[in-house]
């Protein structure tokens, strides 16, 4: 028993290496570079240890042989504290977490920021200096916030469809709904706001 | 006419290329600037890139500035955004990866991937997969890329220059002389001017000649990457598709210019350190070591003049080349000339763990130099480059790189969120809109 508390313990240190190094570097370390950190010196060591990560959730690898960050990449924490000196699963707690990238950015690929400067979303909790997550991957539907070039004129607004007419309202009584004429063309989703206080 | 070969897919390999890159992400993350004649490149004074509607006005790659007013003016000249061009050739490559997991990243702009066997994945021709990959690119980028696919990386290439912009062109193996037909040599990927030049006196003028010629004659009269080039156009694949990102350098070499051309001995000297510094952080950052180092200072009138050095042991620390750089700066530096580009290239690189101590070497310092040069890696990851650096630089930094209009820097740098710095910036592309 006290043979396999050990164990975990040595475990947690080597997640916490792998993840430092990931949070500092902003990738995941190599097979080699697992072992110099870890100090594990021969690759097939090195290898069980990424296997036995990997049926932990810890991390992954891709295609390509590549490893790839799961739990590991989570930094806020969201459940309780760790003891001092007793040995504890933390990967098993890190694993109900997830990154604020994680959480503001689902298309990674797809996605833009955008400073906003007009205050017609106020209503909606959007004001100017704020920065909306613009995705152009997702589909737009109905009530969502969308980034749109009505008639030439660009604009965020409210997405309203009813059957075949589609309106763009604001969030703000200073502003009128907008009916496009001619055009319409929808640069992407806004799914987050964030604004930054200090 | 007679085929090249009788197989149409014994491999498939894709090259992608995005039209007019630079321009085009610019035009992406600032719709307003769509459908008009944009260049980027500003501080430079030359067009890096432009788009298809400056290209249809004459503006050329490579073209000044005032050149392009004139027969333009109403061109959209912006300062050179590298920031947003890379996150969106990482996107671009990012895609092609969700369709292969072969991908080669050949240049910011450029990547390879094999599709050879995935048309049962995607119960789909090469040409839908492609199609498909134009379709993601474009929706979730918002840029324009042609595509080649053909059964070598060579042949690949001449598909995708085959019709820009837009373009998706598949080059099967009994097409290939279709192709190859009335294309010169000098169209050819891996084939120079001199080349060329020295194939059209052998009376081969087009790739199709060059394809048709038999292997003896090709070894008689030319060197292996020439034959190499002979089998790929004839449709056998010898240059693999090289996946994951690019790791491996032959040489590093960092540059800048800046205006006005100066003659301060000081200044342009601390150009050089800057890029000395530079070139260092990104071959330690690969763990590599250089033993040769050259310089090179580029005049007003646009004629470079170099020096290359031998270094006594590889390294990566400035701090080693410093006596070296002062000597080859020396060495070409007059006092009589403007200059407006400085650069610097590290070569002979090995890998950092593999290098050899010499009996003159000082294990000590050694180990000193490591430690300081990690702490100002550590300080540079936590507050951004050059948060701490050489003196010997710092003119460099106190100094506007570039005076005027030309010293206009991207919107990115100056149009910043809270939190954000003049350094480090969150890394997704902003859209320019008005909203």
């Amino acid at each position: 028993m006290v043979m396999r508390s050990l164990d975990i313990n040595k475990l947690n240190i080597r997640i916490r290496d792998i993840a430092r190094f990931y949070y500092e570097k902003g990738r995941m370390p190599t097979f080699s570079e697992i072992g110099d950190l870890t100090g594990l010196k021969s690759k097939s060591t090195v290898s069980k240890l990424i296997n036995s990560l990997r049926k932990l959730d810890v991390l992954d690898k891709d295609k390509t042989g590549r490893l790839i960050p799961k739990s590991i990449c989570y930094p806020v924490k969201i459940l309780g504290t760790v003891e001092a000196g007793f040995p504890i699963p933390a990967e098993e707690e890190l694993a109900d977490t997830i990154s604020l990238d994680k959480l503001l950015i689902q298309n990674p690929t797809a996605t833009f920021m955008l400073k906003v400067s007009g205050d017609s979303m106020s209503d909606a909790g959007i004001l100017p200096g704020d920065m909306v997550i613009v995705d152009r991957g997702q589909a737009p539907r109905n009530n969502d916030i969308v980034i749109a070039e009505v008639d030439g004129q660009w604009t965020m607004k409210y997405l309203k469809k009813r059957g075949d007419s589609i309106t763009l309202m604001p969030a703000n009584q200073k502003y009128k709904p907008i009916k496009p004429k001619n055009e319409l063309n929808i640069a992407g989703v806004v799914t987050a706001v964030i604004r930054k206080y200090r | 006419m007679m085929l090249l070969t009788i197989q149409s897919w014994p491999k498939a390999i894709l090259h992608i290329d995005a039209d007019a890159f630079f321009a085009s992400c610019e035009q992406a993350v600032n719709p307003q600037l769509k459908g008009k004649p944009v260049t980027t490149g500003r501080e430079r004074g030359i067009v890096a890139a432009a788009s298809y509607e400056a290209k249809a006005r004459g503006v050329k790659r490579g073209m000044r500035t005032f050149e392009v007013k004139r027969i333009c003016p109403d061109a959209i000249i912006l300062p050179s955004d590298y920031e947003t061009y890379s996150l969106f050739s990482v996107r671009m490559f990012e895609v092609l990866r969700r369709f292969s997991p072969d991908v080669e990243e050949y240049s910011i702009d450029e990547a390879f991937a094999d599709l050879t066997g995935l048309r049962q994945v995607y119960h789909g021709s090469y040409e839908s997969i492609a199609g498909k990959i134009q379709d993601t690119v474009k929706k979730e980028l918002g840029i324009n890329v042609s595509i080649g696919i053909s059964l070598s990386k060579v042949l690949a290439k001449i598909g995708s220059k085959h019709k820009k912009p837009g373009g998706l062109v598949l080059i099967p193996g009994r097409d290939i002389h279709f192709y190859l037909n009335g294309l010169s040599m000098g169209d050819v990927w891996g084939i120079g001017p001199n080349t060329a030049a020295y194939l059209n006196k052998l009376g081969i003028n087009t790739a199709l000649e060059f394809a048709r010629k038999d292997e003896g004659f090709i070894q008689r009269h030319l060197h292996k990457p020439h034959l190499e080039i002979w089998h790929e156009l004839n449709g056998r694949s010898i240059y693999p598709v090289v996946s994951g990102s690019k790791s491996s350098y032959q040489s590093i070499s960092k540059a800048r210019t800046f205006t006005p051309a100066s003659n301060d001995e000081i200044f342009v000297y601390a150009q050089l350190s800057k890029n000395l510094e530079n070139a260092c952080i990104k071959a330690r950052r690969h763990k590599l070591a250089a033993i040769r180092l050259i310089i090179f200072l580029r005049g007003q009138d646009f004629r470079n003049h170099a020096v290359e050095i031998r270094l006594s042991s590889p390294t990566s620390y400035p701090v080693d080349m410093f006596s070296a750089l002062r000597d080859g700066f020396y060495h070409i530096y007059r006092h009589d000339a403007l200059y407006r580009q400085t650069g610097v290239v590290l070569a002979g690189l090995v890998a950092e763990d593999r290098i050899q101590m010499t009996l003159f070497d000082d294990p000590v310092r050694i180990e000193k130099m490591s430690k300081i040069y990690c702490a100002v890696d550590a300080i540079s990851g936590k507050f951004g480059k050059h948060a701490i650096q050489h003196a010997s630089s710092l003119p460099a930094k106190l100094q506007a790189q570039h005076e005027g209009e030309r010293g206009d820097v991207p919107r990115r740098k100056t149009e910043l969120f809270k939190g954000e710095n003049t350094r480090q910036r969150v890394g997704l592309p902003v859209l320019n809109i008005k909203i």
